[in-house]
């Protein structure tokens, strides 16, 4: 500890988040958009996701170490941590799986470009082509290899039509904005161009929100 | 399993959102800190106050350890001026949300900025706004969540009779569910980019979402054609400047 860590202390005026309610927030923001955005997001970068199940882990060491000993005062520590441990499994899981079911949703879309593989995890990318080259034979085994081999690709796009699935990156999407700033949006008729203040709500397309809520501007609700 | 509920937040997720809020109990009972995930509580020390998140807050309540001290919003007065405001003075707009925190301290300019720069990627529900410090007369992002959460299982910390409150907040809800439906005849025309709902709450939202989505992309899916056109027209005849003179259009619902 330096005497900057020290002014901190006494300091009123000093709010610094700390890392696990940071954390909480970004798990919660990231859960929230992953819910609403159209295309699958990118996988946080920033290690996110391994401190959580790091910290998940470590929490449930410490409930079974508390659960020897059957002290009535730690017991109701006991209820919150567990209850707060719930809270923080559904929000993992509820993550994952609105992911996955994208992934399930868009398979080959997902595995077309490198810019869109890098958005998934390991994990979800092992998922995905696996899942993948197990239907691909499946299809394979059951009626594909009956047809000509001109016709046997699942990603044709001859006559104008591609058949690989793609999301639709137009639709509608609430964001909030978590400052002021300049938003473009289209339209049917017109497109507008205005200035929002922070916390304003604004219905637009995801095509036009994706840049404000990647650059950290705006947030999905 | 991948999850079979459609995009967007739903009402139960809404719900378990708004529980992260904070809000300040006046402990009955001495508690030691506990180190959660989402970092360590106060300690609780009788009878000074400390600010928890709603789920905790509600679970220390049902066991009688806590009082739960209502947001100032809350209070009747609040809740009275509010619905002055959203049915007489400003009968087409939701009430404007709570100011942020970098604004909420005017008498101490410098404080003000230093809270700015820590809470800049704070937002709804991690947001203080609903403690006892919240400012009265603007409704938070969760403001309906938090107050039936609040009228259910801390009925009796209320300042007045809950059925008060209860009856000021049912005519809220009228009030301004009654701006939602008539926000439909905005989006039927809706032929512009943007439209803003500034100062709608979360349950709100999460109720019509389906419907305004479903119109907006409806509108768009019908237009497609004729927006192809215009954006044809537009590069081909010289760049007509459409942001500028249209720019009122995006209009406050």
């Amino acid at each position: 500890m330096d005497i900057d860590d020290i002014l901190r202390e006494v300091d009123p005026t000093f709010h610094e988040v700390p890392q696990e309610k940071r954390d909480l927030q970004d798990l919660t923001r990231a859960w929230v958009a992953e819910r609403s955005a159209p295309e699958l997001l990118s996988w946080p970068s920033d290690g996110l996701f391994e401190r959580i199940s790091d910290s998940i882990r470590r929490q449930i060491e410490r409930i079974e170490e508390m659960t020897g000993d059957m002290d009535p005062k730690t017991n109701f520590a006991l209820i919150v941590i567990q209850t707060e441990l719930e809270r923080f499994k559904f929000l993992v899981r509820s993550y994952l799986r609105a992911r996955l079911s994208k992934i399930d949703r868009h398979a080959l879309h997902y595995l077309s470009t490198d810019e869109l593989r890098a958005r998934l995890s390991d994990t979800e990318m092992a998922y995905a082509s696996r899942h993948q080259a197990l239907l691909h034979n499946h299809y394979l085994s059951s009626f594909l290899s009956s047809f000509p081999p001109a016709l046997q690709n699942l990603n044709d796009t001859s006559g104008g039509i591609a058949m690989v699935d793609t999301p639709d990156l137009e639709s509608a999407v609430f964001i909030r904005l978590l400052n002021d700033s300049l938003v473009m949006g289209r339209g049917v008729d017109t497109d507008d161009t205005s200035e929002f203040q922070e916390g304003d709500i604004v219905i637009l397309r995801w095509s036009d929100a994706k840049s404000l809520v990647e650059s950290g501007r705006a947030e999905l609700v | 399993m991948a999850l079979p509920l459609p995009p967007g937040l739903t009402q139960p997720e809404v719900a378990f959102l708004a529980e992260m809020e904070l809000v300040t109990i006046v402990p009955r009972q001495r508690l030691e800190s506990i180190s959660l995930l989402g970092g360590q509580t106060p300690p609780l020390r009788p009878p000074h106050r400390a600010e928890l998140p709603l789920w905790l807050a509600l679970l220390l309540k049902k066991q009688r350890r806590a009082n739960i001290v209502p947001p100032p919003w809350l209070h009747p007065a609040s809740l009275s001026e509010i619905i002055t405001r959203e049915s007489k003075d400003n009968p087409d707009a939701f009430s404007s949300p709570p100011p942020p925190p970098s604004r909420a301290h005017p008498t101490e300019p410098g404080r003000a900025r230093r809270l700015a720069e820590s809470d800049a990627n704070l937002s709804p529900p991690f947001q203080p706004s609903c403690t006892a410090d919240a400012p009265a007369g603007y409704l938070p992002y969760h403001w309906l969540e938090v107050a039936e959460a609040l009228l259910a299982h801390a009925g009796d910390d209320m300042p007045v009779a809950a059925g008060e409150v209860r009856s000021l907040l049912r005519d809220l809800v009228e009030v301004r569910a009654a701006k939602m439906r008539s926000s439909t005849s905005t989006l039927e025309s809706f032929g512009g980019g943007l439209t803003s709902l500034r100062g709608v709450g979360a349950m709100e939202l999460a109720e019509s979402r389906g419907f305004v989505l479903g119109v907006v992309d409806g509108v768009r899916k019908l237009g497609a054609s004729a927006e192809a056109t215009r954006r044809e027209e537009e590069e081909f005849g010289g760049g007509r400047d459409v942001s500028d003179d249209e720019s009122d259009e995006d209009m406050g619902i």
